[in-house]
């Protein structure tokens, strides 16, 4: 007797818990007045936190702008390469301001909004040791597990003729972890965005620099809910406000001007609708 | 009534059968899990990355079978090497031994990883680096890390199993006049070993999952293979699905192999062998057979000369005396060398020490203990607390949660009845045959598929913590249970008490008694692996350290440091908790010397 009444207990327990509750982000974010946004924390410069504990960085400013046009609360939600898209996905953020390329494969998982950051991806290697990726193709190249930047490595690599692309690059959890690789001479050359690698090399200044081309051009993109189009309008729409109005230009120049150890020239324009 | 019916063997197979399909009908077919299955990223050819997903993770788990296989070698046998030295007479020996093992027995295995990888090469010379780099340094890396951290683990089995003879055997042994080698070969070995083998298979077991740690290196492990479907696809159910059942299979055979050396050491007479007995003597066949032709022969004439020896009576000659001596000064120097070996390595370690950035570890100190504390930011739970002090709360958090969830599924365990043997079983085996980054992923990637929601990534991997710990405190509370012989439970069964007062009254506290050290033994497990939920991005102390050592660069050999002091002061205090109890509890145990 005790035990089937405990079955029942845990049956419709069970069942209970399973009652929906997502709905459309936006009108539940209207609703509530508050907006949860995952940002990265040791992203440098994009999201860190600086040698005073606080948590800064161009994506942190965006996230802060974003929800202030939204006229809502922002919640910020810490999320790191792994967790961003699944976070989307499961609902337990809005969105995800996460130095994240659009890409069509992360297309058939999530949204995006319109491209916000304009990135590419390169090589970082002691400096004056090699030219382009195309002289380190012996050797070993570091990226981060799970990223654009793995796949176009070895894209390139096999462009490049060699035969086994997978055996010259070695993929590591953290972007610290690849720049310690890089450092200790494990790997010839780290490849990821140029912005991560312009903050890295930052810190040791002189001793390594970006080789070669652009390896592939790395458009960011506000990650979103799957089909939740009265949110990216209004996600779209507050970024092409903080372009039109200067805003958009300050954060720049604050984390990427001319002045700052990540200095990179603006390479091109939000996509503003009429 | 109902107990009647439950006694019955056919009654309690129907419940479990309805209730499986009940389980599988409202989970395959009512149950809405809002999550887009998507099996066929297993088996076929993905459009975008041209690649063959479930061919990427067979291909992880060789490399999961290869590392487990060598390190599994190096654990047994520097395990057994430190198992020995911490018997030594020789102080010096016997002191390095217990320092190696205490510390690689009270840090997690991720700290030393990275230790191994990022810190070692460092202390080497340009020309040995490069030398070190051409190999496949990753795969040895891993392969060496966690074959030394089993070895620790080994060593404590090997001492235990050894300690564990009865000094009286010893005493007949010695007076029957065998030499110690001998002692050592007939009856230390055989009798050791009988009680070793199980405690020592649950070590191979654990050093096959702690394999999974290799993928924080870079090494494309099975787990790492599974991360990487989970980050390319965004499938991460199926892809862990995969892994899970990849390692589950893996761990099976495992135990299978290791019933059956257990089997064939308990040599059993009765002429009925089990499925894994056979298996093994069907592997020793040529082993057999290359034994009678080669040193079979061998073995006699030397036999027949020692026994011709034995008949011509006791003399020694010269020569004989000669080498005993040249042997006692071979010994000597051979000390005389370790000793020379060990002050280099602590003056070194000194020197090291003595150029540490202590400026930085100041600084930084405060900051792995309390992370941001009080300024929580959005989702923070514990007012902002991180680093050292958010470890502790999950490991106190998973070990109060896991407590009462061990000791029920143990007393459903160690059940006669079905009802509840069989579903405990599967929940102790499906947990403890993966490793516990796998049960992280499991329940990250679950309760919202299941439960439609989400909670906060601490929860999240205390949740999973909880449950893997579970699993193990109740095979420990199990143990307990069947020590306490029946006798007891007959007793109390016959004076008219119920299951649940038996229980109560007579059999747990006793039992808890004697799972005391285990349990403070599993406890200081899980304030170690509170370091794997860093995957999730909670920011307990590894996350910290990591974040620390992102924004600096230039300080990781301090940094890591302080974090694998911070692991190892509060689990060697545990440990040595435990050792006290341990020997409060059992107080006629006398370490003999070997």
């Amino acid at each position: 007797m005790r035990i089937s009444r405990v079955l029942a207990l845990t049956l419709a327990l069970v069942m209970m818990a399973s009652v929906a509750f997502a709905g459309p982000s936006y009108d539940r974010i209207m609703k509530d007045k508050k907006i949860r946004i995952g940002i990265m924390t040791d992203s440098i410069p994009g999201a860190f936190f600086n040698d005073k504990g606080e948590w800064v960085g161009f994506d942190y400013d965006v996230a802060t702008e974003l929800s202030k046009r939204l006229g809502v609360d922002i919640e910020r939600v810490k999320v790191n390469n792994k967790t961003r898209i699944a976070f989307i996905q499961q609902g337990r953020i809005d969105a995800s301001v996460a130095n994240m390329t659009h890409t069509r494969e992360r297309e058939k998982s999530i949204d995006f909004s319109i491209t916000y950051f304009f990135d590419g991806q390169k090589v970082l290697a002691k400096t004056g040791k090699y030219q382009s990726l195309a002289d380190m193709k012996d050797k070993k190249i570091a990226t981060m597990q799970g990223t654009t930047s793995e796949i176009n490595v070895k894209r390139a690599l096999k462009a490049m003729g060699v035969a086994n692309p997978a055996a010259h690059v070695i993929s590591f959890q953290k972007e610290s972890e690849c720049f310690q690789a890089l450092q200790m001479g494990r790997v010839a050359g780290w490849s990821t965005d140029a912005t991560i690698l312009l903050g890295y090399a930052s810190k040791t200044p002189g001793k390594f620099e970006l080789v070669g081309e652009f390896l592939s051009d790395e458009p960011y993109g506000i990650g979103l809910p799957q089909n939740d189009s009265n949110l990216r309008n209004a996600v779209n729409a507050s970024l092409q406000d903080m372009w039109r109005d200067g805003t958009y230009m300050t954060i720049y120049n604050k984390w990427y001007g001319a002045d700052t150890p990540f200095a990179m020239p603006m390479s091109g324009s939000i996509e503003l609708w009429p | 009534m109902l107990r009647y019916w439950l006694e019955k063997v056919w009654v309690q197979n129907t419940v479990l059968a309805v209730l499986g399909i009940i389980s599988l009908y409202y989970w395959g077919w009512v149950f809405d899990f809002g999550y887009d299955f998507q099996w066929p990223i297993l088996f076929t050819v993905n459009d975008t990355y041209q690649l063959n997903f479930g061919v990427e993770i067979l291909n992880g788990l060789w490399l999961t079978v290869k590392i487990t296989l060598i390190s599994s070698i190096i654990g047994i046998s520097l395990g057994t090497a430190l198992g020995l030295a911490r018997l030594s007479d020789f102080k010096p020996l016997n002191w390095t031994a217990t320092c190696i093992v205490e510390f690689f027995r009270n840090t997690p295995l991720l700290v030393i990883l990275f230790f191994f990888y990022f810190a070692f090469p460092q202390a080497l010379p340009e020309a040995g680096r490069e030398l070190l780099f051409e190999t496949q340094f990753e795969f040895w890396t891993a392969t060496f890390a966690v074959g030394i951290y089993t070895s620790a683990f080994m060593a404590e089995v090997i001492r235990a199993g050894l300690q564990s003879i009865p000094k009286g055997l010893l005493e007949a042994a010695y007076s029957s006049g065998l030499s110690y080698v001998q002692v050592l070969r007939k009856i230390i070995l055989p009798l050791a070993f009988r009680e070793i083998i199980p405690p020592l298979g649950s070590e191979f077991l654990n050093n096959m999952k702690n394999t999974s740690l290799a993928m924080v290196v870079g090494v494309a492990d099975l787990t790492w293979q599974a991360q990487q479907v989970e980050a390319l696809t965004f499938k991460g159910f199926e892809a862990t699905t995969a892994a899970s059942v990849l390692y589950l299979s893996f761990s099976l055979v495992i135990a299978f192999v290791i019933n059956g050396v257990d089997g064939r050491i308990r040599s059993s007479s009765n002429g009925k062998n089990s499925l894994p007995v056979m298996f093994i003597n069907l592997l020793l066949i040529p082993i057999n057979f290359v034994n009678k032709i080669l040193f079979h022969p061998a073995a006699q004439f030397l036999r027949q000369r020692r026994r011709k020896n034995m008949q011509a009576g006791v003399t020694t000659n010269t020569s004989q005396l000669l080498l005993k001596k040249l042997y006692t000064v071979l010994v000597l120097i051979s000390k005389g060398a370790f000793l020379l070996i060990l002050a280099g390595l602590v003056f070194s370690l000194a020197k090291g020490f003595y150029n540490f950035d202590w400026s930085v570890i100041l600084k930084e100190l405060p900051t792995m203990l309390v992370w941001q504390f009080p300024n929580a930011t959005g989702d923070d739970l514990f007012m902002g607390l991180g680093g050292f002090s958010l470890s502790f709360i999950i490991a106190i958090v998973a070990i109060f949660a896991s407590f009462f969830i061990g000791l029920i599924v143990g007393l459903g365990r160690s059940s006669t009845n079905r009802i509840f043997r069989i579903p405990s079983l599967i929940y102790i085996e499906l947990i403890r045959g993966n490793p516990l980054i796998i049960v992280i992923y499991w329940v990250y990637f679950l309760i919202p598929v299941l439960f439609d929601s989400f909670i906060n990534t601490v929860w999240s991997a205390a949740i999973a913590l909880t449950l893997f710990t579970a699993a193990y405190l109740a095979e420990i509370v199990r143990g307990g249970i069947q020590n306490i012989p029946p006798g007891q439970v007959e007793a109390a069964v016959s004076s008219g008490l119920s299951y649940w007062q038996t229980m109560r009254k007579i059999i747990l506290p006793q039992a808890l008694k004697q799972m005391i050290p285990p349990i403070v033994g599993l406890f200081i497990a899980i304030f170690k692996d509170t370091s794997l939920v860093t995957v999730l991005g909670v920011m307990e102390l590894t996350s910290v350290t990591k974040a620390l050592d992102n924004r600096l660069m230039i300080a990781s050999m301090e940094l890591w440091t302080t974090a694998a002091v911070l692991y190892f002061l509060p689990c060697l205090l545990m440990s040595k908790y435990a050792k006290h109890l341990e020997r409060k509890l059992s107080p006629e145990q006398i370490n003999l010397k070997m």
